[in-house]
């Protein structure tokens, strides 16, 4: 079929004005946030998957229809939403056509006595939360990309928000889905888990990134918006101590909203990076991230922002300054990271002599959050961490986006940055974050924090940094530090993502993370989307369809 | 006795589990008992080739209902896998075989000061596997949920005698929760073997209180204005006045009035705190603090193996919060108009809402109609099933189990 005949076919379904076959927008729906194909991107190479077309629908009959249509024809769909994932999972690999969900954007009731809201995919993150906030309620959710992401993309994902010991992982927060599944029908999901026999589909379709349906809206739990916040900041000798006093807060039936500690390197690049010249000083300046013109409920497409960790360029940069290092030997550093990382840790570990940053945060209601966070401070202090006081806590709390949005001229530099988060359990997280540090390593500079802590376990994000000649040798090292990171993470038992989800990125690693247990995900993949057309080439799914031409 | 197939699966379960595990049964089947995962997954290979259907057996508390297919089956029950495979008290995880039940796990965790957590013992009386292969709306506590949201990671045996273990992780982002896919699905995606659960420490503390208040409605509005002020109680039921004349013979509240029961737990001050919520919501609402021996006895029957005044109650209604309400003034009405009366206690509270237990007298006739009351008011009855979401369902065990010898029947 020739790509008149689509644009008709999908014209006749959403009007002409919601399909567009331009190639400024195939283009722009090439890519999402993956940092991978910023190195492309920077050499001026045109992208190497793009949609045959994109379609705007603005309800789930559209979606319906175009779905019918896309299986008629035997071509893909890719769901987009913010397009902020790094993974690549709103890539075309196979073509298709890209469904943006960003005209599907109501927040359409909230229901206080339930405390359950019904939202609509494509709403974006931070108008989520202001209308929320409007009617007294927080969804809870504060992702770094909280301005150029949906609440469709992160249910696609299982995203994390900086809030999730409190508030959960957006997973932990639903409570039914409205999806169009391969076979182009409405399924809802909703109902109390426990009266409703049979395995929990919402489970199943969260987390599924478009391969097994496209969500349209869904109910989510909303908490009434809290009436206390309090931060602050303390200091561990070393991260074994700070991940066992967060084991303690947690293992006690304590929930703080966010608890965070970062490695002795985190440490000494967050203290240089604003400023400041002690790991406890952060200057509350530059708080503001651009907004994106939300109102017309657009987002950036290709925002001019880097991944979250870009900052890290620029702060080891710092440091090389610090070091009376001139800027140019950034490159010479990067290529030897084995060496900075030696360095900078015994750097970081004289600096910051007095350890390890964390930064512990309570919301919510007024008394009780007042008692959670006493005994959340006792128990911190009892495990050996010394109180820093209010200050370093609020101005975590007011930089939490601001570091998502610098940076990108790094990449024009020739560096790269990237974030690998991942999970275990207590029993296995020293291990991992030794195992993980030491494959990075040997590629890159690699820093880390432990950011979302739960009472079996924790995840770590590490942030790495690395430079090559060009960018084909870019690529190699950047493929190898996600090769040997994520095999080290599988082997010490630890989960390949805790929040980003696999896209593109780590498909490959799927069977080393599931195993036989791959063979129920093809299950449901072969029920719902029965000839392949959702999202193929991801999640190390099997792929049925194969098609590059429209 | 010349070698027909029958006999020749005989000795094929024989040879995987020893003879003195596998014993004929009434229907033509043989009840076979596997003493490791390994030898389920050869029963059930075995059971495969022969297109024997395989039926997980836990406890056997659910009367099992089996639709003749006419072909031979095999009853895997699960009671010799009993074993604790691991315990890591640094995570708080434990690893233990399906045919454990609930509770015989609690004592093997209670000296170690450990516990799975404050779910009804009622329900932990059923075998593990049993609690996380069959959804009812018991499995819920209020301070830790569904009791699926304990279940970290399930290792399950597929139709074709493979083996799956779910990873163990705190929370992951790779593709949908696997685990959660065979939780519920009763026997028929998987024969499950073990399954890795959280657990916690013992509360330092644990407060009772009993609370009256002006009417069911009244005692509603509290709970949620406490668990609003996010109150995260261990236990909390609300009785109307007919069914705490019931199970508590001195009780004696003015008609219309209900009786809230609440037990809170935690660090100390936590659990003290959560009290005080509570029992400001309840002041809030018009009610006051009631006799704290009431509660006690309330705590002593669902936690100490007390008996409770019968009968057991003839129907239960899950709703969420802002339906609670009109499901119990709709089921009343309907017994009422049914000439029956109709007294009612109301518990499970978790995040999707709670349970309401009804018992009537004068009548089994009011059941059908106070049922369709329930539904019209917005409740769930057990048991309740995604219709629409069969079809896809069979599908996907169509894949895993194209012979279809996987617990065929349940969900029919
Ligand atoms: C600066 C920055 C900071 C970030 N910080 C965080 C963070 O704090 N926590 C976190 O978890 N992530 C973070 N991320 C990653 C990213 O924002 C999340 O993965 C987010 O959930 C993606 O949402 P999106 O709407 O942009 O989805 P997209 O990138 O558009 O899509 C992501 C995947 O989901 C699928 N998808 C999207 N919408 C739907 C739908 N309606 N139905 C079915 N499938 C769909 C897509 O096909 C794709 O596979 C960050 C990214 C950036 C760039
Ligand atoms: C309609 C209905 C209503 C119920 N009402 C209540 C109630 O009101 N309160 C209450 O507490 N409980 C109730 N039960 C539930 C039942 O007693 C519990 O769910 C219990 O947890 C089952 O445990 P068991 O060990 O006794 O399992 P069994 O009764 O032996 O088996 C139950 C089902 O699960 C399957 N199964 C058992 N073990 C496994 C395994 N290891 N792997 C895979 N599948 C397995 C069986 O094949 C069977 O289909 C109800 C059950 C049903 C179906």
């Amino acid at each position: 079929m020739d790509s008149d005949r689509l644009q008709r076919e999908l014209e006749a379904i959403v009007g002409a004005r919601r399909v567009s076959m331009r190639p400024i927008d195939l283009d722009t729906y090439a890519r999402d946030m993956w940092p991978r194909l910023l190195l492309a991107h920077r050499e001026g190479e045109p992208p190497a998957h793009r949609p045959f077309a994109v379609v705007w629908p603005e309800h789930v009959r559209e979606v319906v229809a175009i779905v019918k249509k896309a299986r008629e024809l035997r071509i893909p769909i890719v769901p987009y939403g913010g397009g902020s994932g790094v993974c690549g999972g709103a890539v075309p690999l196979h073509g298709g056509i890209t469904i943006d969900t960003k005209r599907m954007q109501a927040l359409r009731w909230v229901r206080g006595d339930e405390l359950i809201c019904d939202v609509e995919a494509g709403l974006s993150g931070e108008r989520f939360e202001r209308e929320l906030a409007r009617r007294g309620y927080t969804f809870g959710h504060f992702p770094s990309s909280i301005y150029c992401s949906t609440v469709g993309g992160w249910l696609a994902t299982r995203a994390a928000g900086q809030l999730s010991t409190k508030y959960g992982k957006v997973e932990d927060r639903v409570a039914g889905l409205t999806v169009v599944t391969g076979r182009g029908e409405i399924i809802e999901t909703d109902g109390p888990n426990r009266a409703l026999r049979g395995p929990s589909w919402t489970q199943l379709l969260v987390g599924s990134e478009g391969t097994l349906g496209v969500i349209t809206s869904a109910r989510l739990r909303v908490s009434p918006a809290p009436q206390l916040k309090v931060f602050r900041g303390f200091e561990v000798d070393d991260v074994t101590t700070g991940a066992h006093a967060i084991r303690r807060v947690l293992q006690r039936g304590l929930r703080p909203a966010v608890i965070r500690l970062y490695d002795e390197l985190d440490t000494l690049i967050n203290s240089l990076g604003s400023g400041g010249s002690s790991a406890d000083t952060v200057h509350v300046e530059d708080t503001r991230a651009p907004v994106p013109p939300i109102d017309t409920g657009a987002l950036p497409a290709w925002p001019e922002a880097a991944p979250e960790a870009a900052g890290v360029v620029e702060r080891l940069m710092n440091l090389a300054r610090g070091k009376g290092l001139r800027q140019g030997a950034l490159h010479a550093a990067l290529g030897r990271s084995h060496l900075v990382n030696k360095l900078a840790g015994t750097v970081a570990e004289k600096i910051a002599r007095r350890g390890c940053r964390l930064v512990v945060g309570l919301e919510g209601a007024r008394i009780r959050t007042e008692v959670e966070a006493a005994l959340t401070f006792g128990e911190l202090e009892a495990a050996g961490a010394r109180d820093k006081g209010e200050d370093p806590g609020w101005a975590w709390l007011a930089h939490r986006y601001a570091v998502s949005y610098r940076m990108s001229p790094v990449f024009r530099d020739g560096a790269f940055v990237d974030t690998m988060e991942v999970a275990a359990s207590w029993e296995r997280l020293m291990d991992l974050y030794d195992a993980v540090r030491a494959a990075i390593g040997r590629h890159a500079v690699v820093m880390a924090h432990f950011s979302h802590a739960y009472a079996d376990g924790c995840s770590i994000y590490f942030t790495f940094a690395g430079t090559a000649p060009d960018a084909r040798a870019a690529e190699r090292v950047y493929d190898a530090i996600w090769r040997d990171g994520l095999e080290a993470t599988t082997r010490v038992g630890g989960t390949i993502s805790h929040h980003h989800g696999v896209g593109a990125l780590k498909a490959p690693y799927m069977a080393g993370e599931h195993r036989e247990a791959m063979a129920i995900f093809e299950a449901a993949k072969a029920s719902l989307d029965p000839d392949g057309i959702l999202n193929p080439g991801k999640m190390g799914l099997r792929v049925r369809i194969d098609r590059s031409q429209p | 006795m010349t070698a027909h197939p029958a006999g020749a699966l005989e000795r094929e379960l024989a040879i995987a589990v020893g003879a003195e595990h596998v014993e004929p049964t009434g229907d033509a089947g043989w009840r076979v008992a596997p003493g490791s995962a390994a030898e389920v997954a050869e029963v059930i290979r075995r059971a495969g080739s022969h297109g024997a259907a395989v039926h997980p057996v836990g406890t056997g508390s659910r009367a099992m209902k089996i639709a003749n297919t006419g072909r031979p089956r095999v009853y895997i029950a699960t009671r010799r896998l009993d074993q604790v495979l691991q315990l890591d008290e640094m995570s708080l995880l434990v690893h233990v075989q399906a045919g454990l039940t609930g509770l015989e796990l609690e004592r093997i965790l209670a000296p170690r000061n450990l516990s799975i957590g404050d779910y009804p013992p009622v329900v932990l009386t059923s075998s593990l596997g049993g609690i996380i292969s069959v959804r009812t709306p018991g499995k819920s506590s209020a301070r830790h949920g569904f009791f699926e949201e304990a279940v970290v990671g399930v290792s399950a045996v597929l139709a074709d005698g493979r083996t799956v273990h779910t990873r163990v992780a705190p929370r992951r982002a790779t593709g949908p929760d696997l685990a959660r896919a065979l939780c519920g699905s009763e026997g028929t995606i998987g024969f499950v073997t073990s399954a890795v659960l959280r657990i916690h420490h013992k509360p330092e503390s644990r407060l009772v209180a009993s609370y009256q208040l002006p009417s069911v409605d009244a005692a509603v509005s509290a709970v949620y204005l406490a668990l609003r002020e996010e109150a995260a109680p261990s236990g909390l039921r609300i009785y109307d006045a007919d069914e705490a004349a019931r199970h508590f013979d001195a009780q004696s509240l003015p008609p219309g009035a209900a009786l809230l029961c609440a037990a809170t737990a935690g660090p100390t001050d936590l659990a003290t705190c959560d009290r005080d919520l509570i029992t400001s919501a309840v002041i809030a609402e018009g009610g006051r603090r009631g006799d704290d021996a009431l509660a006690e006895v309330w705590w002593r029957r669902l936690h100490a193996g007390e008996p409770t005044p019968g009968p057991a109650p003839s129907l239960q209604v899950m709703a969420t919060p802002g339906r609670l309400r009109p499901v119990y003034h709709a089921v009343r009405n309907a017994a009422a108009a049914a000439g029956a009366t109709c007294r009612a206690h109301i518990s499970r509270f978790d995040a999707d809402g709670a349970v309401a237990f009804f018992t009537f007298t004068g009548g089994d006739h009011v059941a059908a109609a106070a049922e369709r009351a329930a539904e019209t008011a917005g409740g769930w009855l057990v048991g309740a099933r995604a219709v629409k979401l069969d079809a896809y369902l069979r599908a996907l065990r169509d894949v895993l189990d194209p012979r279809g010898i996987m617990n065929p029947g349940s969900f029919a």
